[in-house]
């Protein structure tokens, strides 16, 4: 029997005009909820605006927003800012998520209720998480004052949230809690993706341990590592919620990332125009890095 | 292979030590929950109260409109996966089957979209809010969610569907349905678990978002979401921290019990576009 319908998809040009309706909602939606802020808000960068609404007069073309953000001082602090957290958090995030997925891949009695131990916090909202360290690293009663006092670390109790270094460093912890998880679940998913065979092989040939891990497990692992990588350094980039509830930005500006630098001149000082530049040329950034690092196969992110 | 006894001493020691410090924070959360106030503001710190106050949470429920906080979130979240499923869906389909002229470029697009930093669409977001009145309304943070996980459930389900053989679709089309009851009948019903896997990824999302309900929901108290209750507890001139705690567990409740009996999905669709 011939089918009614002469759809073969199997052909590999399979034009149909099903396949143009069936995209057309979402095209219809990202063009208004994504694309048509993005034009709008790449237009008022280029405006000296301060209450953005649409239905007001444009003004006119001015670079003025980005020649201030260039010379300001501020932007070049929260470059700075993002940079080092950025680079910390992403390294103790991979370290530490590599480490545990190597752990607990191994075969041991209770390993798929380590496994999901260990990925736990990633299912806690960033917010909730902010309460939890903020609670830890409270001045007066916070648990870790009295655990680095007694580890002898420090000598009386610090207010964490009014010194420049210790805030940045309660801000670094409770991302890495927060990302690592993550880590972990994406490198356990890649270490399982290794045939066994490979380990068989070497093992014959004599090989160790640790030359099983350098020659087999980090190569194999080498096409996850680069998406993760890529996911956890956008994930720090762009993050909003776990700095802005934790220090808002403080002491001294510094905790203040370019993107919570671009949300207090959007909506602390209303200077719309202003924040639009910093937020495109944070997305550019982004952008930018994630295909250096990942080539032209950015499939996976 | 047999292991040596100090090898795998070594090795349940490690993980224990592992999977303590990693839960530790949430148990300490806990603790601090069910501790009376009194006890908070000792040192050294009591790691299990004398008398724990088990009606915290309930008392917590009473003190403040946690439940409507709570009904928010779950609206926002149910709302804008909704629309968002609704989209990716077809589409996600249309990506995996099809091929359509700028398909890719859309394809590119959508992975662009996961780049953007919510601080930057968030500006021009309220600019178009405002001009349709809906600052302050809960339909802002519906459609301020899809931006967040449209992109997400898209790929998902792309790469979903490209594990199914087409083939199922082609013998469907033989015994005489159309390519999209085909699709509808066939397909759909055999997803149904990555389906799950996608939406409920895109609840977590919509349920964990701060920054754009801070910003449009901020002056209408009636429709604060979770988290943004949350925050304006810690914002208080003292905080107390037993009430935030219990208020803490009870939002992060949902998507904690989400991850413990849905683990394996969960991962599985977090994980899918990794393991090529």
């Amino acid at each position: 029997m011939k089918p009614r319908f002469s759809l073969d998809l199997a052909r590999p040009s399979r034009r149909h005009w099903l396949g143009y309706l069936l995209l057309a909602p979402a095209v219809l939606l990202i063009g208004l909820i994504i694309v048509y802020p993005l034009i709008v808000s790449v237009d008022i960068s280029f405006q000296n605006v301060n209450i953005a609404r649409l239905d007001q007069p444009r003004r006119p073309f001015t670079t003025a927003n980005y020649e201030r953000l260039f010379t300001s001082a501020d932007f070049w602090n929260a470059a700075w800012v993002t940079l080092k957290l950025v680079i910390i958090v992403s390294v103790f995030c991979f370290l530490l998520g590599l480490g545990t997925a190597l752990l607990v891949n191994n075969k041991f009695k209770g390993r798929s209720l380590a496994r999901l131990l260990v990925a736990l916090p990633w299912a806690v909202p960033e917010v909730i998480a902010v309460v939890i360290f903020a609670w830890m690293f409270d001045s007066s009663f916070g648990l870790m004052n009295w655990i680095f006092i007694k580890l002898g670390f420090i000598d009386t109790t610090v207010n964490w949230f009014s010194s420049p270094a210790a805030a940045f460093m309660v801000v670094c912890m409770t991302m890495i809690w927060k990302g690592y998880p993550f880590v972990s679940i994406m490198m356990l998913a890649g270490l399982q993706s290794i045939p066994e065979d490979f380990y068989n092989a070497a093992r014959v040939d004599g090989a160790n341990t640790w030359q099983r891990l350098v020659n087999i497990t980090i190569p194999s692992l080498m096409p996850v590592l680069g998406v993760t990588l890529v996911l956890v350094m956008l994930w720090v980039f762009r993050d909003f919620s776990i700095i802005y509830v934790l220090t808002g930005g403080g002491p001294l500006k510094a905790t203040q990332t370019l993107s919570i630098m671009t949300y207090e001149q959007a909506f602390g000082f209303f200077k719309m125009g202003y924040a639009s530049a910093i937020g495109v040329v944070t997305l550019i950034i982004c952008v930018i890095a994630s295909r250096l690092m990942i080539g032209r196969a950015p499939d996976n992110i | 292979m047999k292991r040596s006894l100090l090898h795998s001493t070594f090795l349940y020691v490690a993980v224990i030590l592992v999977c303590a410090l990693l839960v530790f924070p949430i148990y300490w959360l806990f603790i601090t929950a069910i501790s009376p106030p009194d006890q908070l503001r000792v040192l050294p710190p009591r790691f299990w109260p004398e008398i724990p106050r088990w009606n915290v949470f309930g008392d917590v429920m009473s003190d403040r409109p946690i439940l409507l906080w709570l009904g928010n979130s779950a609206l926002a979240a149910l709302g804008s996966v909704l629309l968002s499923m609704t989209v990716s869906v077809l589409a996600g389909y249309s990506l995996s089957r099809f091929r359509v002229r700028g398909g890719q470029s859309l394809g590119l697009f959508i992975l662009t979209a996961k780049m953007l930093p919510a601080t930057l669409l968030v500006i021009p977001l309220f600019g178009i809010f405002r001009t349709l009145d809906l600052i302050g309304s809960l339909w802002s943070i519906v459609l301020a969610h899809a931006t967040l996980i449209i992109p997400f459930t898209t790929w998902m389900l792309k790469g979903y569907f490209d594990t199914i053989p087409r083939e199922l679709e082609q013998a469907a089309m033989v015994d005489g349905c159309s390519p999209l009851g085909a699709m509808v009948r066939v397909i759909l019903p055999v997803s149904a678990p990555g389906l799950a896997a996608t939406a409920l990824y895109g609840f977590v999302l919509s349920w964990s978002d701060y920054a754009y309900a801070r910003t449009f929901l901020t002056n209408a108290q009636t429709n604060w979401t979770a988290n943004l209750g949350i925050t304006t507890m810690k914002g208080e001139y003292i905080s107390n921290w037993g009430d935030i705690s219990a208020a803490s567990i009870l939002v992060a409740l949902p998507v904690l019990l989400i991850y413990l009996f849905l683990e394996r999905y969960l991962v599985g669709g977090l994980t899918a576009g990794a393991e090529k």
